[in-house]
Protein backbone atom coordinates (compact mmCIF):
# COMPACT_ATOMS: atom_id res chain seq x y z
CA UNK A 1 0.00 0.00 0.00
CA UNK A 2 1.39 3.31 -0.82
CA UNK A 3 1.24 5.75 2.21
CA UNK A 4 1.69 9.52 1.21
CA UNK A 5 0.67 12.98 2.52
CA UNK A 6 2.03 16.00 3.90
CA UNK A 7 5.28 14.84 5.16
CA UNK A 8 6.22 13.20 1.78
CA UNK A 9 4.82 15.93 -0.71
CA UNK A 10 2.14 18.49 -1.52
CA UNK A 11 -0.85 18.69 -1.98
CA UNK A 12 -2.19 21.96 -4.27
CA UNK A 13 -5.12 23.55 -5.02
CA UNK A 14 -5.06 26.33 -7.46
CA UNK A 15 -7.82 28.73 -8.25
CA UNK A 16 -8.55 30.85 -11.65
CA UNK A 17 -10.19 33.92 -11.27
CA UNK A 18 -13.10 35.03 -13.34
CA UNK A 19 -15.68 37.92 -12.86
CA UNK A 20 -15.92 41.66 -15.72
CA UNK A 21 -13.50 42.81 -12.44
CA UNK A 22 -10.89 40.07 -13.03
CA UNK A 23 -8.21 42.07 -13.66
CA UNK A 24 -8.08 43.09 -10.15
CA UNK A 25 -7.66 39.50 -8.71
CA UNK A 26 -5.26 36.97 -8.63
CA UNK A 27 -5.03 33.54 -9.62
CA UNK A 28 -3.84 31.44 -6.50
CA UNK A 29 -1.63 28.22 -6.09
CA UNK A 30 -1.92 26.99 -2.07
CA UNK A 31 -1.09 24.35 -0.19
CA UNK A 32 -3.23 22.26 2.27
CA UNK A 33 -0.76 21.88 5.08
CA UNK A 34 -1.96 18.90 6.75
CA UNK A 35 -3.76 15.96 4.82
CA UNK A 36 -3.00 11.81 4.28
CA UNK A 37 -3.84 9.67 1.41
CA UNK A 38 -3.42 6.21 1.20
CA UNK A 39 -3.57 3.63 -2.96
CA UNK A 40 -4.16 0.27 -1.96
CA UNK A 41 -3.45 -1.29 -5.26
CA UNK A 42 -4.54 -4.93 -3.92
CA UNK A 43 -7.67 -4.05 -2.94
CA UNK A 44 -8.28 -1.72 -5.50
CA UNK A 45 -9.19 1.14 -2.94
CA UNK A 46 -7.89 4.62 -2.41
CA UNK A 47 -8.53 7.74 0.70
CA UNK A 48 -7.81 11.03 0.78
CA UNK A 49 -8.25 13.20 3.90
CA UNK A 50 -7.19 16.94 4.22
CA UNK A 51 -7.81 19.56 6.95
CA UNK A 52 -9.88 22.44 5.70
CA UNK A 53 -8.46 24.57 8.19
CA UNK A 54 -4.57 24.02 6.95
CA UNK A 55 -4.49 25.55 3.28
CA UNK A 56 -1.98 28.49 2.93
CA UNK A 57 -1.31 30.61 0.13
CA UNK A 58 1.92 30.11 -2.01
CA UNK A 59 1.44 32.55 -4.87
CA UNK A 60 -0.90 34.88 -6.51
CA UNK A 61 -0.54 35.93 -10.05
CA UNK A 62 -2.13 37.81 -12.67
CA UNK A 63 -3.42 40.82 -10.48
CA UNK A 64 -3.01 44.60 -11.27
CA UNK A 65 -1.15 44.97 -7.35
CA UNK A 66 0.73 42.06 -6.08
CA UNK A 67 -0.44 39.45 -3.50
CA UNK A 68 1.01 40.69 -0.25
CA UNK A 69 1.90 38.73 2.83
CA UNK A 70 -0.79 40.02 4.78
CA UNK A 71 -3.37 38.96 2.08
CA UNK A 72 -1.78 35.84 1.65
CA UNK A 73 -2.30 35.32 5.37
CA UNK A 74 -5.91 36.53 4.98
CA UNK A 75 -6.70 34.56 2.15
CA UNK A 76 -7.01 31.11 4.57
CA UNK A 77 -9.06 32.90 6.73
CA UNK A 78 -11.72 33.73 4.12
CA UNK A 79 -11.48 30.11 2.77
CA UNK A 80 -12.29 29.25 6.41
CA UNK A 81 -14.72 31.14 7.22
CA UNK A 82 -16.61 32.14 4.24
CA UNK A 83 -16.11 29.00 1.55
CA UNK A 84 -15.44 25.51 3.49
CA UNK A 85 -16.21 26.22 7.09
CA UNK A 86 -14.34 23.58 8.93
CA UNK A 87 -16.47 21.13 6.50
CA UNK A 88 -14.35 17.74 6.07
CA UNK A 89 -12.82 16.90 3.01
CA UNK A 90 -12.53 13.41 2.43
CA UNK A 91 -12.42 10.73 -0.58
CA UNK A 92 -13.14 7.46 -0.29
CA UNK A 93 -12.80 5.34 -3.80
CA UNK A 94 -15.36 3.34 -5.46
CA UNK A 95 -13.13 1.93 -8.40
CA UNK A 96 -9.53 1.79 -8.98
CA UNK A 97 -7.95 0.34 -12.05
CA UNK A 98 -4.30 0.19 -12.71
CA UNK A 99 -2.81 0.13 -16.17
CA UNK A 100 0.87 -0.02 -16.28
CA UNK A 101 2.29 3.23 -14.28
CA UNK A 102 -1.06 5.04 -14.52
CA UNK A 103 -4.20 4.35 -11.81
CA UNK A 104 -7.46 5.58 -12.72
CA UNK A 105 -9.43 6.66 -9.67
CA UNK A 106 -13.43 6.91 -8.98
CA UNK A 107 -14.59 7.28 -5.86
CA UNK A 108 -16.46 10.01 -3.64
CA UNK A 109 -15.42 13.10 -2.56
CA UNK A 110 -16.62 14.85 0.40
CA UNK A 111 -16.72 18.96 -0.03
CA UNK A 112 -18.53 21.45 1.19
CA UNK A 113 -20.51 19.41 3.40
CA UNK A 114 -21.65 17.05 0.43
CA UNK A 115 -20.55 14.02 -1.13
CA UNK A 116 -19.96 13.67 -4.77
CA UNK A 117 -18.45 11.65 -7.24
CA UNK A 118 -15.29 12.52 -8.89
CA UNK A 119 -12.53 10.67 -11.39
CA UNK A 120 -8.93 11.25 -11.71
CA UNK A 121 -5.90 10.08 -12.59
CA UNK A 122 -2.85 9.21 -10.98
CA UNK A 123 1.05 8.61 -12.10
CA UNK A 124 3.13 5.95 -9.80
CA UNK A 125 6.71 5.94 -10.76
CA UNK A 126 10.31 6.41 -9.49
CA UNK A 127 9.35 6.00 -5.84
CA UNK A 128 6.21 8.91 -6.56
CA UNK A 129 2.54 9.61 -6.42
CA UNK A 130 1.75 12.11 -8.84
CA UNK A 131 -1.93 13.50 -10.18
CA UNK A 132 -4.63 16.38 -10.59
CA UNK A 133 -7.90 16.46 -10.88
CA UNK A 134 -10.12 19.42 -12.00
CA UNK A 135 -13.65 19.77 -9.94
CA UNK A 136 -16.63 22.25 -10.20
CA UNK A 137 -17.12 23.71 -7.08
CA UNK A 138 -20.87 24.15 -8.76
CA UNK A 139 -21.29 20.58 -8.63
CA UNK A 140 -21.02 20.52 -4.65
CA UNK A 141 -23.85 22.98 -4.93
CA UNK A 142 -21.20 26.00 -3.89
CA UNK A 143 -21.71 29.32 -5.55
CA UNK A 144 -17.98 30.44 -6.12
CA UNK A 145 -16.46 32.84 -3.87
CA UNK A 146 -16.87 36.44 -5.12
CA UNK A 147 -15.94 39.79 -4.23
CA UNK A 148 -16.90 43.43 -5.00
CA UNK A 149 -20.18 43.37 -5.45
CA UNK A 150 -20.03 40.20 -7.43
CA UNK A 151 -17.89 41.19 -10.23
CA UNK A 152 -14.66 39.35 -8.93
CA UNK A 153 -14.88 35.93 -8.38
CA UNK A 154 -13.31 32.59 -8.45
CA UNK A 155 -13.70 30.31 -11.27
CA UNK A 156 -16.02 27.67 -11.15
CA UNK A 157 -13.09 25.08 -11.66
CA UNK A 158 -10.46 24.09 -9.54
CA UNK A 159 -7.50 22.17 -10.22
CA UNK A 160 -6.12 20.26 -7.12
CA UNK A 161 -2.44 18.30 -8.17
CA UNK A 162 -0.91 16.01 -5.61
CA UNK A 163 3.22 15.34 -5.82
CA UNK A 164 4.48 13.58 -3.26
CA UNK A 165 6.93 10.57 -2.47
CA UNK A 166 5.39 7.05 -1.56
CA UNK A 167 5.84 5.54 1.52
CA UNK A 168 5.50 1.54 0.91
CA UNK A 169 3.33 0.87 4.19
CA UNK A 170 3.14 -3.08 2.96
CA UNK B 1 -14.41 61.63 -16.12
CA UNK B 2 -16.97 58.60 -15.45
CA UNK B 3 -20.72 59.32 -15.55
CA UNK B 4 -23.12 57.01 -14.24
CA UNK B 5 -26.95 56.67 -14.67
CA UNK B 6 -28.88 54.70 -12.05
CA UNK B 7 -32.67 54.96 -10.76
CA UNK B 8 -33.83 53.56 -7.57
CA UNK B 9 -37.26 52.58 -5.95
CA UNK B 10 -38.21 52.91 -2.30
CA UNK B 11 -42.05 53.51 -2.18
CA UNK B 12 -41.87 56.38 -0.20
CA UNK B 13 -43.30 59.77 -0.92
CA UNK B 14 -40.76 62.30 -2.40
CA UNK B 15 -40.55 64.62 0.70
CA UNK B 16 -39.12 61.05 2.67
CA UNK B 17 -37.05 60.21 0.23
CA UNK B 18 -35.80 63.87 0.22
CA UNK B 19 -35.20 64.08 4.17
CA UNK B 20 -33.11 60.02 3.67
CA UNK B 21 -30.54 61.49 1.16
CA UNK B 22 -29.74 64.83 2.59
CA UNK B 23 -29.74 63.10 6.14
CA UNK B 24 -25.53 61.95 5.62
CA UNK B 25 -26.21 59.59 8.92
CA UNK B 26 -28.48 57.87 6.63
CA UNK B 27 -26.93 57.78 3.55
CA UNK B 28 -23.70 57.24 3.78
CA UNK B 29 -24.15 53.47 5.53
CA UNK B 30 -26.00 52.86 2.61
CA UNK B 31 -22.88 52.59 0.68
CA UNK B 32 -21.30 49.06 1.14
CA UNK B 33 -18.24 49.83 3.59
CA UNK B 34 -19.25 52.86 4.15
CA UNK B 35 -19.24 54.83 7.37
CA UNK B 36 -19.16 57.95 9.38
CA UNK B 37 -16.21 58.87 10.86
CA UNK B 38 -17.25 62.51 12.29
CA UNK B 39 -20.09 64.73 11.36
CA UNK B 40 -18.55 68.10 11.13
CA UNK B 41 -21.70 70.91 10.04
CA UNK B 42 -25.62 69.81 9.46
CA UNK B 43 -24.32 69.22 5.93
CA UNK B 44 -20.97 68.15 5.76
CA UNK B 45 -19.18 64.92 7.65
CA UNK B 46 -15.78 63.31 7.67
CA UNK B 47 -16.11 59.46 6.01
CA UNK B 48 -14.49 56.54 4.91
CA UNK B 49 -15.42 53.76 2.53
CA UNK B 50 -13.37 50.16 2.24
CA UNK B 51 -13.72 48.71 -0.78
CA UNK B 52 -13.04 44.77 -0.14
CA UNK B 53 -11.42 43.09 -2.95
CA UNK B 54 -11.55 39.48 -1.67
CA UNK B 55 -8.49 39.58 1.01
CA UNK B 56 -7.07 42.51 -0.20
CA UNK B 57 -9.18 45.81 0.18
CA UNK B 58 -8.54 49.83 -0.20
CA UNK B 59 -9.77 52.36 1.87
CA UNK B 60 -10.71 56.19 0.99
CA UNK B 61 -11.17 58.85 3.72
CA UNK B 62 -12.44 62.24 2.99
CA UNK B 63 -15.69 64.25 2.99
CA UNK B 64 -19.17 64.24 1.88
CA UNK B 65 -20.91 67.21 1.47
CA UNK B 66 -24.16 68.59 0.77
CA UNK B 67 -23.41 70.68 -2.45
CA UNK B 68 -26.62 71.77 -3.68
CA UNK B 69 -29.83 71.46 -2.95
CA UNK B 70 -33.27 72.36 -3.95
CA UNK B 71 -35.69 71.22 -1.85
CA UNK B 72 -38.83 71.95 -4.27
CA UNK B 73 -37.53 70.22 -6.66
CA UNK B 74 -36.48 67.51 -4.87
CA UNK B 75 -32.86 67.79 -6.41
CA UNK B 76 -29.79 67.07 -4.70
CA UNK B 77 -25.96 66.67 -4.92
CA UNK B 78 -23.87 65.27 -2.59
CA UNK B 79 -20.27 65.69 -3.41
CA UNK B 80 -17.57 63.10 -2.55
CA UNK B 81 -13.76 64.34 -1.73
CA UNK B 82 -11.75 61.29 -0.55
CA UNK B 83 -8.22 60.05 -0.55
CA UNK B 84 -6.73 56.59 -0.71
CA UNK B 85 -5.21 55.58 2.83
CA UNK B 86 -1.82 54.83 2.73
CA UNK B 87 -1.46 56.09 -1.11
CA UNK B 88 -1.45 58.68 -3.38
CA UNK B 89 -4.84 58.19 -5.16
CA UNK B 90 -7.98 59.85 -4.70
CA UNK B 91 -11.74 58.84 -5.46
CA UNK B 92 -14.16 62.36 -5.92
CA UNK B 93 -17.60 62.02 -6.84
CA UNK B 94 -20.40 64.42 -7.88
CA UNK B 95 -23.75 62.50 -6.97
CA UNK B 96 -26.58 64.36 -8.22
CA UNK B 97 -30.38 63.06 -7.23
CA UNK B 98 -33.54 63.81 -8.48
CA UNK B 99 -36.20 62.56 -5.90
CA UNK B 100 -39.79 62.22 -6.62
CA UNK B 101 -42.64 59.53 -5.52
CA UNK B 102 -41.72 56.06 -5.15
CA UNK B 103 -37.79 56.26 -5.93
CA UNK B 104 -35.06 59.00 -7.93
CA UNK B 105 -32.34 59.10 -10.18
CA UNK B 106 -29.00 58.91 -9.31
CA UNK B 107 -26.59 60.66 -11.92
CA UNK B 108 -23.11 60.20 -10.52
CA UNK B 109 -19.38 61.78 -12.05
CA UNK B 110 -16.71 60.45 -10.84
CA UNK B 111 -13.13 61.13 -10.76
CA UNK B 112 -10.41 58.13 -9.34
CA UNK B 113 -6.69 57.53 -9.73
CA UNK B 114 -4.03 55.89 -8.12
CA UNK B 115 -4.36 51.85 -7.10
CA UNK B 116 -7.96 51.68 -8.40
CA UNK B 117 -7.45 53.18 -11.44
CA UNK B 118 -4.69 51.03 -12.12
CA UNK B 119 -7.48 48.23 -12.74
CA UNK B 120 -8.02 50.22 -16.10
CA UNK B 121 -11.22 52.29 -16.30
CA UNK B 122 -13.48 49.57 -18.12
CA UNK B 123 -12.69 48.06 -14.66
CA UNK B 124 -13.06 50.89 -12.64
CA UNK B 125 -16.35 51.58 -14.24
CA UNK B 126 -17.40 47.87 -13.76
CA UNK B 127 -17.07 48.01 -10.39
CA UNK B 128 -18.69 51.54 -9.63
CA UNK B 129 -21.70 50.77 -11.98
CA UNK B 130 -21.74 47.66 -9.09
CA UNK B 131 -21.52 49.99 -6.60
CA UNK B 132 -24.13 52.01 -6.82
CA UNK B 133 -26.35 49.35 -7.97
CA UNK B 134 -26.36 48.05 -4.37
CA UNK B 135 -26.56 51.19 -2.94
CA UNK B 136 -29.33 52.26 -5.09
CA UNK B 137 -30.73 48.74 -3.51
CA UNK B 138 -29.98 49.94 0.46
CA UNK B 139 -31.96 53.08 -0.74
CA UNK B 140 -34.60 50.93 -0.98
CA UNK B 141 -35.02 50.16 2.67
CA UNK B 142 -33.46 53.39 4.15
Amino acid sequence: MHVIGSDTGTLEVRTKKAGAAAKAGHNLRMEVGAWQATIDLDAAAATLTADPRSFRVIEGTGGVLPLGADEKAAIPQTIDEEVLKGTPIEFSSTNVDVAGGRVHVQGDLDLFGTRRPVGFELELADGRVRGSARIKQSDWGVKPYSALFGTLKVADEVEIAVDARSQDDA
Amino acid sequence: MLELDHSFTTGKPADYNWDAIVDLDRVIPCVEGGRVVERTSPDEAKAEIVVKMGAMSLTFKGTVAVAERDETAHRATLRVKSREAGGAGYANADVAFLLNDGGGTIHTKAQISGKAASMGEGVVQTVLDALITDFTQKLATI
